[in-house]
């Protein structure tokens, strides 16, 4: 089962559109969209610079084990995750089977506000994300198969 | 599963070290953390038990040079290899690209190896996927053990597939094969991806 992704430019402003509103309507201080299997999609506001590689693998992470969680309990899944700490708290949540939106906010909002905006949020996020992945991978200067050669230059990871 | 990005111009891929309880497979990322520039790696996360065996997974984003203008980026992770942690394996592999399995050399591990190799492939079922189509290199790590059985019988145990997979001989702690298990597979990732069309490849 293979659900690759492409994200042109004209997904990737619309995904930046959705996630900008979604800031603006509510108040939160920063937003993630990350895929399922761990990797960071999109993101929107902070004003400081945050490890969105690793949070977005941890926050996959968490929200896969608690969807395993779930299942034991006999739930299809648990839909928000939310976790409160003294100045900022994280709220993710499910945008579907490949995606989750995680929120990082302050004590400018409430996780109700957080909560409400990011199921619409969610909604306009799913379906751009409908489209992306019926997308051939193989377009523009990526159509044309990699040579050997062009793959073998390319990596070369190497010890300092 | 790997993710195109046109607009930041970056691809990314999910490469997951598998095997058997203290094969090794911590130890190779470790490795290429502390070998690989500052520019081309991002930061470790271990989230690992109080001995230092891995709970849930290792974490490690490298990244490569760009192809057609593209930066390819890689990221590694590393499962839990005890037996009872399966549920926590099967959702690290969740999107995997590559998988590198790391087999514990000594001869009194042959029988975790076989246990894990089988384990992975009904993992990946879950996931519709095989080892057969997916890119997928054997790392025989603790070479430099004195109790180590010889690489042909290894071979014939563990690389006896559909395929015969790149296979490495490897002392991961002090990175002996580390880079060339990773960059094989990294290649082969890549070729699966955006080289030349394999007739009947899904």
């Amino acid at each position: 089962m293979r659900h690759d992704l492409v994200i042109h430019e004209t997904d990737a402003a619309r995904i930046d559109a959705v996630l900008e509103r979604f800031l603006g309507d509510s108040g939160g201080a920063a937003v993630l969209l990350i895929d399922r299997s761990g990797e960071p999609l999109a993101m929107a506001g902070a004003s400081r610079t945050l490890d969105t590689v690793s949070i977005a693998a941890l926050a996959a992470g968490a929200f896969s084990s608690t969807a395993a969680l779930a299942r034991l309990l006999g739930e299809s899944e648990f839909s928000v995750l939310f976790h409160e700490g003294a100045k900022e708290s994280l709220h993710v949540s499910t945008v579907d089977d490949d995606a989750i939106l995680l929120a990082i906010f302050d004590d400018r909002t409430t996780v109700g506000m957080v909560r409400l905006f990011a199921r619409e949020a969610s909604q306009a996020l799913g379906a751009i994300l409908v489209e992306a992945r019926k997308r051939p991978r193989r377009t523009g200067v990526l159509a044309a198969p990699l040579t050997p050669e062009e793959v073998r230059s390319a990596i070369r990871h190497r010890p300092e | 599963m790997s993710i195109i990005n046109y607009a930041a111009k970056v691809i990314n891929f999910k490469i997951v070290y598998y095997g058997p309880g203290l094969a090794g497979k911590t130890a190779n990322l470790q490795y290429v953390h502390r070998c690989l520039p500052d520019e081309n790696r991002g930061n470790m996360i271990s989230l690992a038990t109080g001995d230092d065996r891995t709970l849930f997974f290792d974490f490690l984003p490298v990244s490569a040079s760009t192809v057609r203008g593209f930066t390819t980026k890689f990221q590694l992770y590393t499962v839990p290899g005890q037996t009872r942690y399966n549920m926590t394996r099967k959702l690290v592999l969740r999107g995997v690209d590559g998988v590198v399995f790391v087999a514990d050399s000594q001869w009194d591990r042959l029988k975790e190896n076989v246990e894990s190799l089988r384990n992975l492939g009904e993992n990946l079922r879950e996931y519709r996927l095989d080892l057969a189509t997916l890119p997928y290199v054997i790392q025989y790590n603790k070479r430099d053990l004195p109790e180590v059985a010889p690489i042909d019988y290894l071979e014939y145990t563990l690389n006896r597939g559909a395929r015969r997979v790149p296979a490495f001989e490897a002392v991961a702690v002090t990175g002996q094969g580390v880079f060339d298990t990773l960059n094989t597979l990294s290649r082969m990732v890549l070729l699966r991806e955006f080289g030349q069309v394999q007739e009947g490849a899904s």
